[in-house]
């Protein structure tokens, strides 16, 4: 990187704290909401700093007590509230779609990128056209396909409709990647004799590791925080975090900081795995080196 | 003229390597056997089962609903003709919620794409603690959007949201609630999405940053290049193809947007925050017109395929 004067440097760093921490705010609030007393979350002006602790809600949702020994309680859903399995639910959704989705679309961005046919271009505009239908278009007939084939609450269906969901944006980002490595490795590789699968498999697919982990990151989230299709594709099996959540709005009221505990607590695996991919994703990012 | 003759050269070699290697397969991995041609077709197989059976499905399955409606008495589809059709194009209410869809996905888009460049811009740095930064930035993008409406729901609550007291105490607001109220609640639906899906931009316009050469930029300095000058004639060409698509994907899902306006305001007060996917929905769950719901769909396809295929022309994206 260009070296810049000490001042702008530090007029930089400055600026770029200050944006952070106001997109930030929202997020840390959300978590005083998690681990505060009930009665503060109505408390007006609004406690920002001086909030007391309790672990109640986050025992209520997630089992998990921070010391709080309120015994359990019973929550306007009824019973006991604890939330592991659809975390588990979630977490199982959000992975199985999210390879299905990148080994179907590395194989379809390899071959779109190098090799050329006829009608590509409207190819590839018609991949992403399946992402412009409203999501209740898809989830009805996906509805009576699955009931047919018994696909209803099970993981293979969400999986299938959240990997489908994502395909368009994958191919799209992918390519992209395949297309920043110069071609002529592979052709020198043909000229040696390899075959396509081959250079896919042992050299093109290896360098775009970072473009891959990234494509990763951006399925997991999207099938992670998908809401309507988990809503009207399952019934009493399993659910996902945020269908889980939209039961927390009652009748009688909003469990708020309950709410609050399950954010908190559902953005806990999906860091995990944004880390667990951090150290391709920077190689990724610095992917262009490759063409000086 | 040489760098023409080059390619048809490599072009040829090309050809005749892969001739040896189709008769010839290397012996250190084993293939499928589809998969060593050098046609597109075996490599897109898996793509195209999936979209043919999960996409095209769903697409004519709707064309047929819309032919078709719902008869509750008799708990059957029955076949309607065009009627559906007819009443779309004389239902104001969807031209309301087309209108609000457009304006929803126009501002927010605008937003998104000039705050994700100039953060994108703020935070390509080396200097210690920018990581940090960007990690803390991919926050927003793990919090599913069903619970990020409730959220801005409390932020933007009438009596106890941080945001509304913050606004009353800067005397911007009065004391009508930010959502319960018409001519703000759009607004504040729409604080929600910008929150969110800006650091999806920054994420996005870094990665096409970080991967540029640094030799352009380091020549232009040399040559007393103001910051703007690099800006406007380096920076934003080199990143031309990654703005249009990031803008192409983030439109297409602007404008089907769900989960916010369900959450925060189920299209209210009166119809001021109706979308035309909540509208679908609603057509669809609310009043069982399972027919014309699927219409709406339709219709609402029509309108992005339209805008995304001017909007392809327009930047001259190829793929």
């Amino acid at each position: 990187m260009i070296q810049s004067s000490p001042s702008k440097r530090i007029i930089r760093a400055v600026l770029a704290w200050t944006v952070v921490a106001i997109f930030a705010f929202p997020i840390y609030y959300w978590f005083t909401i998690a681990f505060r007393v009930e009665r503060e979350i109505f408390e007006l002006p609004p406690l920002i700093l001086d909030w007391t602790f309790s672990g109640k809600s986050f025992q209520e949702v997630f089992g998990i007590s921070f010391g709080y020994d309120g015994g359990t309680s019973q929550l306007a859903g009824g019973g006991n509230f604890y939330m592991m399995p659809r975390l588990l639910d979630s977490v199982i959704v959000a992975i199985g779609s999210t390879i299905l989705t990148i080994i179907i679309a590395t194989f379809a961005s390899y071959a779109l990128s190098r090799m050329r046919f006829a009608g590509q271009h409207h190819f590839v505009f018609w991949i992403l056209s399946t992402r412009m239908m409203p999501p209740v278009a898809i989830a009805i007939p996906m509805f009576f396909i699955y009931k047919q084939f018994g696909l209803l609450d099970t993981y293979t269906g969400i999986i299938l409709v959240h990997a489908l969901m994502n395909l368009p944006l994958a191919v799209l980002l992918l390519k992209s990647f395949f297309d920043d490595i110069p071609s002529e490795i592979d052709e020198a590789a043909l000229i040696d004799g390899a075959s396509r699968w081959l250079i896919f498999r042992k050299i093109v697919a290896p360098m775009a590791i970072g473009g891959v982990a990234a494509t990763a990151v951006l399925c997991f989230i999207f099938s992670w925080t998908e809401f309507l299709f988990v809503l009207t594709l399952t019934q009493t099996g399993l659910k996902t975090v945020p269908v889980v959540a939209s039961t927390f709005v009652t009748s009688t009221g909003t469990a708020w900081g309950n709410m609050a505990a399950l954010g908190v607590g559902a953005m806990v695996p999906a860091f995990i795995f944004i880390l667990m991919v951090q150290k391709n994703l920077v190689r990724g990012l610095t992917l262009g080196s490759l063409k000086q | 003229m040489s760098m023409r003759n080059e390619v048809k050269l490599l072009e040829k070699t090309d050809r005749i390597a892969t001739a040896v290697a189709r008769r010839a397969p290397s012996p250190v991995l084993k293939a499928p056997r589809f998969m060593l041609s050098d046609h597109a077709l075996p490599w897109l197989a898996p793509l195209l089962a999936v979209l043919l059976v999960f996409a095209l499905f769903p697409f004519f399955y709707n064309v047929w609903l819309s032919f078709h409606e719902f008869v509750p008495r008799k708990r059957a589809l029955e076949f309607v003709g065009t009627a559906n059709w007819e009443k779309l194009f004389a239902d104001s209410r969807l031209w309301g919620a087309l209108l609000i869809t457009l304006i929803y996905t126009a501002v927010c888009l605008t937003v998104q794409l000039l705050m994700g460049l100039g953060i994108a811009l703020l935070l390509d740095s080396d200097d210690p603690g920018f990581g940090f930064l960007r990690g803390v930035l991919t926050l927003t993008l793990v919090i599913p959007p069903a619970i990020t409406g409730m959220m801005f729901l409390l932020l933007e609550d009438a009596q106890f949201g941080v945001f509304t007291y913050a606004l009353q105490q800067l005397g911007i607001l009065g004391t009508a609630p930010i959502l319960g109220t018409s001519s703000t609640a759009l607004i504040g639906v729409m604080v929600a999405d910008i929150w969110q899906w800006t650091p999806f931009m920054v994420l996005i316009f870094l990665a096409g940053l970080r991967a540029m050469p640094t030799e352009p930029f380091e020549s232009a300095l040399i040559d007393g290049a103001s910051s703007w000058q690099i800006f406007r004639r380096l920076t934003l060409p080199m990143l031309g193809k990654v703005i249009a698509i990031a803008v192409l994907i983030r439109g297409i899902d602007l404008f089907r947007t769900f989960d916010y306006v369900y959450v925060m305001t189920s299209g209210g007060p009166g119809t001021s925050t109706y979308t035309l996917s909540l509208y679908a929905w609603q057509q669809t769950f609310s009043f069982l017109n399972w027919g014309y719901g699927a219409t709406i769909s339709l219709f609402s396809l029509v309108v992005i395929l339209l805008v995304a295929n001017v909007f392809v022309a327009l930047t001259r994206l190829r793929w």
